[in-house]
């Protein structure tokens, strides 16, 4: 296999009829005797009560995942950066993904595989999304990715207005699949749901408006919703979630002008914020480099690589760079909510990794981790997370002094 | 009753208005650097003050058998890249296109706004409110049909029937996808002036591939795309034009 590609399979449970492959930097397919191998050991071990869930060569990792005794998902990973905590993450998203678009009935009980197949096509756009994204973090989070707006006052009035217009509770002003605001009832969708909406939009090709069926994987799996989306400038898009009716025309006829119009300005600014993900305004210390901050409650988060703008533009090898941030933060992230901050509930789910606090009766609060490229240091409080990734120039002493000046400069004047 | 008439291609627009300086210059309104200029909701095409316009809007429902190519069309008209892999839309997407137009009667040139509503055809058979919003207020159905699949053509006159009732009154218009594969084609000229002469609806053709990049190799070029989508889009323009002004009583319908 090729340097960091990664290999999704999707397979009928109870017969082993592949579904369909997708790949990341790989111009090869995967050979059918590979697939059916693959396939065929974790059958076998099924079939001696073996529960087969990851294995691990020189410079791969394969994890398998059975959903509802009906679709097998394999993937096939030479990142080194991918985790079994990742990928298996990666095997949820898909799954729910397939449920989002196709509905839980006709992935439980599959009447015809051809009629399927093509029906998953759907999912494509999305599933890819999973595999290639890295402006957003949500899909290893599972929270919803946000941006800061100085004009959130204004939007979020406009956003409330609008949705109550259209016979909606849920509704929610996306910039490239991260949300500006969102509504309340927004905020207790399950944040899968919430989740997958977002990078549902963010995945699909521009259109002006749609009216697009989707079966919420935690809220509604069987019964479908609609979700309409329409596009105020390219880039930004409202959305909201609702029932039979209103029709789509509507909608677009008669409330998107009337609400919208009059704040097309700070609806364009949006666009300033997407991939610093706050104002230009707010100033961070200069020795951070990039963060993720998380909303317990909510299940929202704020994420960027690109703290300092106008710095990074003038490097050439920019693209690298921020790469080799997104995948450090990645990283430390996974390995403190894994080892340090293990959430208090496991859902009765497997657990993949060695945890740290056996034996001891307390709690890590605050971590950090000093390499040659990067230090981090994790945070956490009772309503959040806070990840920072910092340049090795700063004192080690200093890390937890300014993560909590800047928990406070997002918590306390944002409200996040 | 659906109005049997269509007018003849350049009797009330002037067809290659856009090529000359006049035309050029409204066109540049929805280019931008050389790409297709992308305008949201709430947007619409500016021009400086010495230039003039009005704009139309329409409602046009795309239907046709799953696979003919509706999507790919809709990308093709709004310059976005057309979808290498069929894979059948879900729900209802929509996409706004504008083109200006210079009509023989009119004082100004008009910018037609073009709405072109597209589903698959899953949903349409899952979901009963679809057609319905499809059809809604719709001010013409494009029926497709494929050149490459000779059923798609056939097919033609029970689509219209199965889609519109007598009652309901949008301009009706025939376009075949795909014109570009000659080596596949598996509908005739023949045929296709033959169904014409039958039916008494305009049928257009149009060629589902990309047109040429920019020097970046990634960005279609938006010029191009728009000379190559121009005889539909005035085509539409033309036939939605006429539709209005019979509507309003300035034409007889025989024209």
């Amino acid at each position: 296999m090729e340097g960091s590609s990664v290999f999704l399979l999707c397979l009928t449970a109870s017969s082993g009829v592949p579904l369909y492959c997708r790949s990341k930097r790989s111009s090869r397919q995967l050979t059918f005797s590979v697939i059916g191998s693959l396939n065929g050991v974790h059958m076998f071990a099924n079939n001696q009560d073996v529960l087969l869930t990851s294995t691990r060569t020189e410079n791969s990792r394969v994890l398998w995942r059975t959903f509802h005794e009906s679709i097998n998902l394999i993937v096939m990973s030479c990142d080194s950066n991918a985790s079994d905590h990742s990928l298996n993450r990666l095997l949820e998203n898909v799954f729910s993904t397939m449920v989002l678009v196709i509905g839980l009935d006709d992935l439980m009980n599959i009447k015809n595989v051809e009629r399927l197949k093509k029906d998953l096509r759907a999912c494509y756009k999305l599933i890819d999304s999973f595999l290639t994204e890295s402006e957003k973090i949500g899909d290893l989070t599972q929270c919803v990715d946000c941006v800061i707006s100085n004009d959130s006052v204004i939007l979020q009035e406009c956003l409330d207005g609008f949705t109550q217009a259209a016979e909606s509770e849920f509704g929610c002003l996306l910039i490239g699949g991260k949300v500006v605001v969102a509504t309340e009832k927004w905020w207790r969708l399950a944040s899968l749901d919430a989740m997958l909406l977002c990078w549902l939009v963010s995945s699909l090709s521009p259109h002006s408006s749609r009216d697009y069926p989707v079966y919420l994987p935690q809220g509604s799996p069987t019964v479908p919703h609609r979700l309409l989306t329409f596009q105020l400038v390219p880039g930004v898009d409202v959305c909201i979630l609702c029932g039979p009716s209103p029709s789509l025309q509507k909608v677009e006829l008669e409330l998107v002008e009337r609400f919208w119009k009059p704040v097309l300005d700070p609806v364009k600014s949006c666009l300033r914020l997407q991939l610093r993900s706050f104002p230009i305004s707010l100033n961070l210390h200069q020795g951070i480099l990039g963060f993720l901050l998380i909303n317990r409650d909510l299940n929202k988060s704020l994420y960027t690589v690109q703290v300092h703008p106008f710095e990074d533009t003038q490097r050439s090898d920019i693209k690298c760079i921020l790469e080799h941030r997104r995948a450090s933060l990645r990283s430390f992230y996974t390995l403190t909510m894994l080892r340090y901050f293990s959430p208090e509930h496991h859902d009765g789910k497997i657990q993949y990794e060695e945890a740290f606090p056996e034996g001891f009766t307390h709690q890590a609060h605050q971590c950090y981790v000093v390499s040659s490229s990067h230090k981090c240091y994790a945070t956490k409080t009772d309503l959040h997370f806070l990840f920072l990734l910092f340049k090795t120039n700063v004192p080690t002493f200093s890390m937890r002094a300014i993560a909590n000046k800047t928990m406070q400069v997002f918590t306390k004047e944002f409200n996040f | 009753m659906h109005q049997a008439s269509f007018p003849k291609p350049g009797s009330l627009i002037i067809p290659d208005w856009h090529q000359n300086a006049e035309g050029g210059e409204y066109l540049s309104c929805i280019l931008r650097k050389r790409k297709r200029r992308m305008f949201g909701l709430i947007e619409q095409p500016v021009l400086p003050p010495q230039l003039p316009f009005d704009i139309a809007s329409y409602k046009i429902f795309v239907c046709g058998k799953s696979g003919v190519g509706k999507t790919a069309l809709i990308s093709k008209l709004c310059g976005l890249e057309v979808p290498s892999v069929h894979h059948e839309t879900t729900g209802i997407q929509t996409s706004r296109v504008y083109w200006p137009v210079r009509p023989r009667d009119s004082q100004r040139p008009v910018i037609f706004c073009f709405q072109l509503w597209d589903c698959g055809e899953s949903a349409l058979k899952k979901f009963d409110h679809i057609l319905l919003a499809c059809k809604e207020k719709a001010d013409a159905v494009l029926f497709l049909f494929s050149f490459t699949d000779r059923s798609s053509f056939e097919d033609v006159p029970a689509l219209i029937s199965r889609t519109l009732s007598q009652d309901e009154d949008p301009a009706r218009v025939v376009i075949g996808t795909r014109f570009d594969q000659f080596m596949h084609t598996d509908v005739t000229d023949q045929d296709v002036g033959l169904f014409q002469q039958t039916w008494q609806l305009p049928v257009m053709r149009v060629r589902s591939v990309n047109g040429p990049r920019l020097s970046d190799g990634i960005s279609l070029d938006g010029r191009i795309e728009l000379l190559d989508a121009a005889p539909v889009l005035n085509g539409l323009a033309e036939i939605l034009w006429h539709r209005d002004q019979i509507t309003a009583g300035l034409l007889a319908s025989d024209v």
